[in-house]
């Protein structure tokens, strides 16, 4: 069977002041469904051009996206491709819409033709998923940051996606704000196997995926588990990135000589093995 | 430059229902050349508090002072105080509209009516300050730079008013590894060359670590905490009593203590804590 998303030779270039940019060249990349697939790269290195193609908000200059076997440059799947990804960007402010919560849950709902019944329904559930039951009727703007990125991932739920691509979705919260997105995104990708592409300039958040797929001026470089990926440090750091602080200590007590496995990324890994 | 806040409070919205009491008290005094952490959860006031450093809200109660003048308020006085503190918010470049980078960084110099030779001047060495290049960077637009280059650029426009204050809002959100470093190391650079004060609103503690050496924590709009950076930031019970984690090498060091290892938890960068790790390790080793 094929896989659920499917990237072949994927080139995007745009016109800037006359001047053509190559964002995307040549990507192929495939996502598999259930998976939690974390996406790195410097700035400017396509990570965003990258996860709009995975539902056709943005369209291929050359090579082709197929989700779930419907490619995304027919304009006739775009809808069915906008309900199977669904999508979550960095500012909360951005994407919120209505006066209530429950209605800016619905909003997108409303425009695919449900009856009233199953998008309350479906309303519901959402916001069970993300546990806001409680503030169904508050306004959005009185949100925390992180409660607004919970709203928004309610909204991309109540359509049933199979898969959510967020694009650096804590960038710009608070430390407990990230910690309640990243936890309800993989409890979501746990529990209920949809799909995640989580883009993020944090090590640390990337090192928590089962997969990382790094980007360097719009091709594919690494592609592998987090220890394969943030090992050697070096190739990392030629690449504009870094470790997480925990890998990076690891790092740095091997090289003084202590006896480590690799793969060491949370405080409690490292802990453990040393003591 | 001299800041000193004094009982100072703000209330949004004041005798309205929707009234919300957003500092409740502050003091805090900063001195020339200090380099200030502020930390504290969403909403507990430390925006607030550094608008009204810089003389952009009027306090409710209380007062700021820069130099002993009092920051807010329509005198001469008051005007050039804060033309002395430079403020660059979250994502400054958003703010970017002029068609080039040197009219961009020009803006204000310009209208401060300097003379042309003296904006020009004063372009070029904020440009070099933020490590760009001011004869390629100059009549490029803005538009066509990387999200990191009209970072600098902003921050740039900020230094050329050639602040003695310099109060930057998680200025390396959204950057790369790279050039987060690059970035803090251009801002350490500022600090040292005209002996400014720096003041850093961050979560991040590689961040902080890396360019302040005093914290100080706001929470349910007052100060609770204010001291060495180490010290506040190894203060792991505090930290979470007010909704902060501690940094991941403090919860490290603090897990081997238990553990029975000597080490010091007040190590907040990693190679900090792999040093004093290795060196507990030696240690342990050679007691057997």
């Amino acid at each position: 069977m094929a896989a659920f998303i499917e990237i072949r030779g994927l080139e995007y270039a745009y016109d800037l002041h006359g001047r053509r940019v190559a964002a995307l060249q040549g990507i192929d990349l495939t996502i598999e469904r259930g998976e939690f697939v974390a996406l790195i790269g410097p700035n400017g290195s396509g990570k965003s051009t990258l996860a709009r193609h995975l539902n056709g908000l943005l369209l291929p200059t050359a090579g082709e996206v197929r989700v779930d076997g419907l490619t995304t440059t027919d304009p006739r799947h775009l809808q069915a491709v906008r309900q199977q990804v669904g999508m979550v960007f960095q500012n909360p402010d951005n994407q919120l819409v209505a006066s209530t919560v429950e209605e800016d849950v619905a909003f997108g709902l409303e425009n695919i033709a449900l009856p009233p019944a199953e998008i309350r329904q479906r309303v519901d559930q959402a916001l069970a998923s993300v546990g806001l039951q409680g503030y169904r009727t508050h306004p959005p703007q009185m949100l925390s940051g992180g409660q607004k990125q919970q709203v928004a991932i309610a909204g991309v739920l109540a359509a049933r996606p199979a898969c959510i691509v967020l694009d650096e979705p804590t960038a710009m919260l608070d430390p407990p704000g990230r910690q309640r997105v990243l936890a309800l995104v993989r409890q979501l990708n746990a529990a209920e196997g949809i799909a995640v592409v989580w883009i993020t300039q944090s090590m640390e958040e990337a090192a928590a995926a089962r997969r990382v797929v790094a980007l360097h001026a719009g091709r594919v470089v690494l592609d592998g588990p987090p220890p394969q990926v943030f090992e050697p440090p070096e190739r990392l750091q030629a690449l504009g990135l870094a470790l997480p602080p925990v890998g990076e200590i690891a790092h740095r007590l091997r090289a003084q000589g202590l006896d480590l496995p690799g793969g060491l990324f949370t405080v409690e890994a490292l802990a453990r093995a040393l003591c | 430059m001299l800041i000193q806040a004094q009982q100072l409070a703000y209330t949004y919205a004041p005798g309205t229902p929707l009234a919300r009491p957003a500092l409740r008290g502050v003091d805090v005094e900063i001195g020339p050349g200090e380099r200030v952490g502020i930390l504290g959860p969403t909403g507990s006031g430390k925006s607030t508090l550094v608008q009204l450093l810089a003389g952009l809200l009027a306090p409710t109660a209380g007062r700021v002072l820069l130099d002993g003048v009092a920051a807010h308020g329509h005198s001469a006085a008051a005007r050039a105080c804060r033309r002395r503190v430079g403020l660059a918010f979250q994502y400054p470049e958003e703010q970017i509209f002029e068609p080039t980078v040197f009219r961009e960084v020009a803006f204000g110099p310009r209208r401060l009516r300097l003379p042309e030779a003296q904006v020009e001047e004063r372009v070029r060495w904020a440009l070099q300050m933020v490590g760009l290049e001011p004869a390629t960077m100059e009549q490029r637009s803005p538009l066509s730079l990387s999200g990191g280059e009209m970072r600098r650029v902003a921050l740039a426009g900020v230094l050329a008013m050639q602040p003695q204050v310099l109060i930057l809002d998680e200025p390396a959100a959204g950057l790369d590894p790279q050039g987060r470093r690059e970035l803090l190391a251009r801002m350490r650079a500022w600090q040292e060359q005209v002996n400014g004060t720096l003041i850093l609103v961050s979560h991040n503690v590689d961040d902080l670590a890396r360019l302040v050496e005093r914290a100080v924590v706001v929470a349910h709009g007052r100060i609770v905490a204010d001291g060495p950076l180490r010290r506040v930031l190894s203060d792991s019970e505090r930290l979470r009593a007010v909704g902060l984690d501690a940094p991941q090498t403090v919860t490290l060091l603090q897990a081997l203590r238990r553990a029975g290892w000597p080490v010091r938890t007040d190590r907040l960068l990693p190679e900090e804590a792999a040093g004093e790790i290795a060196r507990a390790g030696r240690l342990l080793e050679a007691a057997g």
